[in-house]
C-alpha cells in the first residue's frame, strides 16, 4: 500500500465563461518526488496550480492535504498547509532586502518592553530574521549578502529568494510555474541541484514546464494534460521528450530544422553596433548570448525603443529614435516579456490592429470589417484558442498570448522581424508551428533575427548565428561555414 | 459575459433609482423650471466631464479644470469688449486648451505626476485669474453684447443652447474615441503605456493631447458659464474639478486608464447634478450635502477598486 500523497485533487473541476479550463481533474503527489506537469498551452496546467495556490476555487472536486479534505480560499491558506507557488511572476519586494524577503509574512519580532510579551509586535528581532534567512538560503547554496537590496539580484538569484521563503516556512510541496523559462544554462544546472537537494530533504515538487528535455532529466513521474482532462500519468522511465509530445497534442511532432535552402537574398537591414549586424532577405539569423549580453538591448536598439540607432535599410540611411519610425521602415519586433507587447484588458483584435493603425481605413474612420477578416484569417492561421477576435487577451493562456504578439506583425507590413525569446512559455506544437512562422516569413523574402537563451534552438532554426558576449557582438557564423554547437558555446562565454 | 455587461449597467440604473428617489421625495422636482435648471448645470460639467474622460482614459488626470474654467471665463470676457464675441470664444477655448498643453508638456517631457502637475496648475491659474481681474467680475461697468447673454438664455426646440452643445461634442467626440485611430491610440496608451509605445504609438503626443482636449474643453464650459452668468467671475468654477473627476469615475472610467465611455460619464455626471439638486430641493444643509458627496465620492473609487479585484 503506497503512502498517502502529500497533496493530492480529486475529481477537480474549473469551468471559465465557455471553457472547461479543468474537466474532472485527478492528480496525486508524493513526498519526496518531483513530478512534472505537462500539456499544450491552455491545457490547464496554471488553473490547477492555482487551485493548489489557493487563488482560484474549483466549481467540483476536492484537494487534499495528507489525505485531509482542505478548503483554500487564500494563498495564505495554501501557505499554512505548506504548499507554496512559486509563479513565472517572482513576488519579491524589490526595496526589500534579502532576509527580510525571505521571512517575509512571518519577521521574528521580541519585545519591545523587556518582559512584556504583548510589545513584541511592535520590534523586529533582526538577528534571528538574518539567522532564520542565512540558514533558508545555505540549503540552497546561494552566498548572497543578506542585507543586500532584492532588486540588485539576478532573476536567478531573486527566484532561490523566493524559494528560500517557502523553505522558512517549513513548505512541504514546491510548486514551480516555468522556472527555468528565464534561466541561463549554468543557473538551469544549480537549480537542478537544489530541487535534487529538496526532494531528499522529502519536499514535494511539481514542476511545471514547456521544455520536455528538462522534464525527461529530473522528473520521477509526469502528468499530461490535454483540454483540461489528465491525458496521461507515466512514471520515470516511461517517457521520453518525443512521447511526451505525442501524449501532449495527440499526435506527433516533426521537429524542423532550418536548411538554409534558399539563398540570402539582398541586404535589408545593416547596422553597427558593438558589431555589424547585417540582416538579407530569406535569411533566419538567430541571436546568442547568455543573460545580461545584451542580446535584448540590441534588438531594442534596431528598433529605436533604446535610443537611437544609425540604420541602413534597404541601403537606405536611418537614425530611428522611436519604434513609429522603425515601423515604417518595414521593422517589428517582438519583446521578451508578454506584459510588454500587449495591452492585457483589451480584446484580441484591438492588440492586432494597434500597430496597424494606419493601415485599416483613414484617420477619421476604422475599417473593423477588414481588421476583423485579416484577425480572424491570423488567429486561425496560428491556431490562437480560442480564435476569437473579441476575446479579452487577458483571459488567455500564456502560449496564445504569445502568438497574439506574432500576429501584430504578422499583420503589418514589415520586412524584418525582430524577435526577443519568441517561444518562451510555448508548448512544443506551439514552439514548431512558430519556427514554421519564422520561415515562413523569411521565405516571403523577410529577414528574421531571433534572440534565444536555448541553445539548442539558435542551432536548429538559423542559417546564421551572431553571438554576443559582453554586450558586442563576438561571432558570426553561417551554416554551412562553421555553424556548430561548440563554435557558438565558445562565442558566447567569456572566460574569467 | 452576461455579468461584465451587468456591472457595466450599475451607473444607469443608480441614475434612474437616484431620480425616481428624489421624484417620490419632492414633486418639485420633475417641474419643468427645474429639469431645465438641472439640464442646465449638467451642461457645463458634460464638457468638462468629456475633457476629463479623454484624461482619464490616457492614463492621467487632471486637477486644474476648474481654475481653467474661471480663466477662460474671465480672458473671454476682457477679449470680448475690445474684440467681439468670435475673437472672445476663440480667446477663451485657446488659453484653456494652452493650460492643457502646459499640463501635457510637463507630465511627458518632465515627467511629473499628472496629480501634482495639476494640482499645481490648479493654484497658479486661480491666481493668475485673481491677478488678472483684481478679483473683480469682468466686466464690470458696461454689459457683455447681447447675443452672447442671450445665447445662455435662448432656446431650440423648447431645450436652451447651452445643453445642445454637449449633446453635439457627445456624438462627435464619441466617434474620436471609438471609430478612429487616435482613439485607439488612447486607450491602448492609458491600458499600456510600454506596449503601447513598442507597437509605434507616440505615446507621449498622445498623453499631452488628452491634456489638450481636456483643457480646451474646460475653456469652452468656461465660455458657456460666463455666457449664463453674464460676465467672467474670477471664483468661478471652484470644485468643478472634484465634480468632474467623481462623475468620470462613477460612470466606470477606470482610474488605472485604458477604460471609458463618455456616454457612461455624463451619466456620471447626472447623477452628481441630480443628487446636489435634489438634496437642495429638500433643504437638506448646505454642510450635509457636502458629505453626502464626499461619500458618493468615495463610493464610486472603491466600485473602481473592487472592478479591478474582479479583472
Ligand atoms: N481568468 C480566466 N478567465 C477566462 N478563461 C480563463 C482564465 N484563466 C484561464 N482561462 C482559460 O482556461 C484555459 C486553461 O488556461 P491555463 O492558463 O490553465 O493554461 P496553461 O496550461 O497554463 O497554458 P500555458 O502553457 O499557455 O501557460 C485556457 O483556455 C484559458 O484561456
Ligand atoms: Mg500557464
Amino acid at each position: 500500500m503506497p503512502a498517502t500523497p502529500v497533496l493530492a485533487a480529486e475529481d477537480l473541476s474549473k469551468r471559465f465563461v465557455a471553457i472547461n479550463a479543468l474537466d474532472h481533474v485527478n492528480f496525486e503527489l508524493a513526498a519526496g518526488e518531483v513530478h512534472a506537469l505537462v500539456g499544450e498551452n491552455g491545457a490547464g496546467k496554471s488553473t490547477l496550480i492555482k487551485v493548489f495556490g489557493g487563488i482560484h476555487r474549483p466549481d467540483a472536486g476536492r484537494v487534499l492535504v495528507d489525505g485531509a479534505e482542505v478548503e483554500l480560499h487564500s494563498p495564505a491558506d495554501a501557505y499554512a498547509k505548506g504548499i507554496a507557488l512559486i509563479g513565472q511572476e517572482l513576488r519579491v519586494v524589490p526595496a526589500l532586502s534579502v532576509a527580510e524577503n525571505v521571512m517575509l509574512g512571518h519577521l521574528p519580532t521580541r519585545p519591545l518592553v523587556p518582559g512584556i510579551a504583548a510589545s513584541a509586535a511592535l520590534r523586529l528581532d533582526r538577528a534571528r530574521m538574518r539567522a532564520a534567512a542565512g540558514a533558508a538560503l545555505a540549503q540552497l547554496n546561494l552566498t548572497v549578502d543578506l542585507d543586500q537590496r532584492v532588486d540588485r539580484l539576478t532573476f536567478a538569484e531573486r527566484q532561490s529568494v523566493a524559494i528560500a521563503r517557502a523553505l522558512s516556512r517549513n513548505a512541504r510541496v514546491l510548486v514551480l510555474d516555468e522556472p527555468t523559462a528565464a534561466l541561463e544554462e549554468r543557473e538551469v544546472h544549480s537549480l537542478f541541484a537544489v530541487i535534487e537537494a529538496l526532494k531528499a530533504a522529502g519536499v514535494a515538487i511539481l514542476y511545471v514546464s514547456h521544455r520536455l528535455d528538462e522534464i525527461v532529466a529530473i522528473a520521477d513521474r509526469c502528468t499530461v494534460m490535454r483540454d483540461g482532462r489528465v491525458a496521461a500519468d507515466l512514471a520515470r522511465g516511461a517517457f521520453s521528450a518525443a512521447e511526451l509530445a505525442r501524449h501532449m497534442t495527440g499526435r506527433d511532432i516533426e521537429r524542423e530544422h532550418a536548411h538554409g535552402a534558399a539563398a540570402p537574398g539582398e541586404t535589408l537591414l545593416e547596422a553597427d553596433l558593438g558589431g555589424e549586424v547585417r540582416l538579407r532577405a530569406h535569411e533566419v539569423v538567430g541571436l546568442a548570448g547568455l543573460l545580461g549580453s545584451g542580446t535584448s538591448e540590441l534588438l531594442r536598439r534596431l528598433f529605436g525603443a533604446a535610443g537611437g540607432a544609425r540604420l541602413r535599410v534597404r541601403g537606405r540611411a536611418l537614425d530611428t529614435r522611436h519604434p513609429a519610425e522603425s515601423i515604417a521602415a518595414g521593422i517589428g519586433m517582438v519583446p521578451n516579456e508578454r506584459i510588454l507587447g500587449l495591452v492585457l484588458d483589451q480584446t484580441v483584435r484591438d492588440n492586432i490592429v494597434l500597430p496597424n493603425l494606419g493601415r485599416f481605413g483613414t484617420w477619421w474612420r476604422m475599417d473593423d470589417a477588414a481588421a476583423g477578416r485579416v484577425v480572424r484569417e491570423l488567429l486561425v492561421a496560428l491556431d490562437v484558442r480560442p480564435p476569437d477576435p473579441d476575446a479579452v487577451v487577458r483571459r488567455l493562456s500564456g502560449g496564445n498570448q504569445q502568438k497574439v504578439i506574432l500576429a501584430k506583425w504578422l499583420a503589418a507590413r514589415i520586412e524584418v522581424l525582430l524577435l526577443d525569446e519568441p517561444t518562451q512559455g510555448i508548448d512544443v506544437a506551439a514552439k514548431a508551428q512558430i519556427h514554421r512562422l519564422m520561415r515562413e516569413f523569411a521565405g516571403r523574402g523577410g529577414a528574421v533575427l531571433f534572440a534565444s537563451s536555448e541553445l539548442d534552438e539558435v542551432l536548429g532554426q538559423s542559417d546564421a548565428v551572431l553571438a554576443m558576449r559582453r554586450q558586442a557582438i563576438s561571432a558570426r557564423v553561417a551554416r554551412g561555414a562553421g555553424l556548430t554547437e561548440h563554435a557558438v558555446r565558445e562565442a558566447i562565454t567569456f572566460h574569467r | 459575459m452576461r455579468r461584465d455587461f451587468l456591472v457595466g449597467q450599475i451607473p444607469l440604473v443608480t441614475l434612474i433609482v437616484l431620480g425616481v428617489v428624489i421624484a417620490i421625495l419632492t414633486p418639485r422636482f420633475l417641474s419643468p423650471l427645474n429639469l431645465s435648471n438641472v439640464l442646465v448645470q449638467a451642461a457645463v460639467i458634460t464638457v468638462i466631464a468629456i475633457g476629463m474622460t479623454f484624461v482619464i482614459i490616457g492614463g492621467g488626470f487632471d486637477l486644474s479644470v476648474g481654475s481653467i474654467v474661471a480663466l477662460s471665463g474671465c480672458v473671454c470676457a476682457m477679449v470680448m469688449m475690445e474684440a467681439g464675441i468670435a475673437a472672445g470664444v476663440a480667446a477663451g477655448v485657446a488659453v484653456g486648451a494652452l493650460v492643457g498643453l502646459a499640463n501635457g508638456l510637463i507630465v511627458t517631457v518632465l515627467k511629473v505626476n499628472p496629480f501634482i502637475t495639476t494640482l499645481g496648475t490648479m493654484v497658479l491659474v486661480r491666481g493668475v485669474v485673481f491677478l488678472l481681474t483684481g478679483s473683480q467680475q469682468v466686466p464690470i461697468d458696461q454689459p457683455l453684447p447681447q447675443p452672447f447673454i442671450d445665447f445662455g438664455i435662448e432656446r431650440f426646440l423648447g431645450i436652451h443652447y447651452l445643453v445642445w452643445l454637449p449633446v453635439a461634442l457627445l456624438f462627435a467626440l464619441s466617434w474620436v474615441l471609438a471609430r478612429t485611430p487616435y482613439g485607439r491610440s488612447v486607450y491602448a496608451t492609458g491600458g499600456n503605456r510600454e506596449a503601447a509605445y513598442l507597437s509605434g504609438i507616440r505615446v507621449d503626443r498622445v498623453v499631452a493631447s488628452t491634456y489638450v482636449w481636456c483643457g480646451g474643453l474646460a475653456g469652452l464650459a468656461g465660455v458657456m458659464l460666463a455666457s449664463r452668468l453674464q460676465s467672467g467671475q474670477p471664483t468661478a468654477g471652484e470644485f468643478y474639478e472634484l465634480t468632474a473627476i467623481a462623475a468620470v469615475v462613477l460612470g466606470g472610467a477606470s482610474l488605472y486608464g485604458g477604460e471609458g465611455k463618455l456616454y457612461k460619464s455624463v451619466i456620471g455626471v447626472f447623477i452628481m447634478v441630480i443628487l446636489g439638486n435634489g438634496l437642495n430641493l429638500l433643504n437638506v444643509d448646505s454642510y450635509w450635502q457636502r458629505v453626502a458627496i464626499g461619500a458618493v465620492i468615495i463610493l464610486a473609487a472603491a466600485a473602481d477598486r473592487l472592478r479591478a479585484h474582479r479583472a
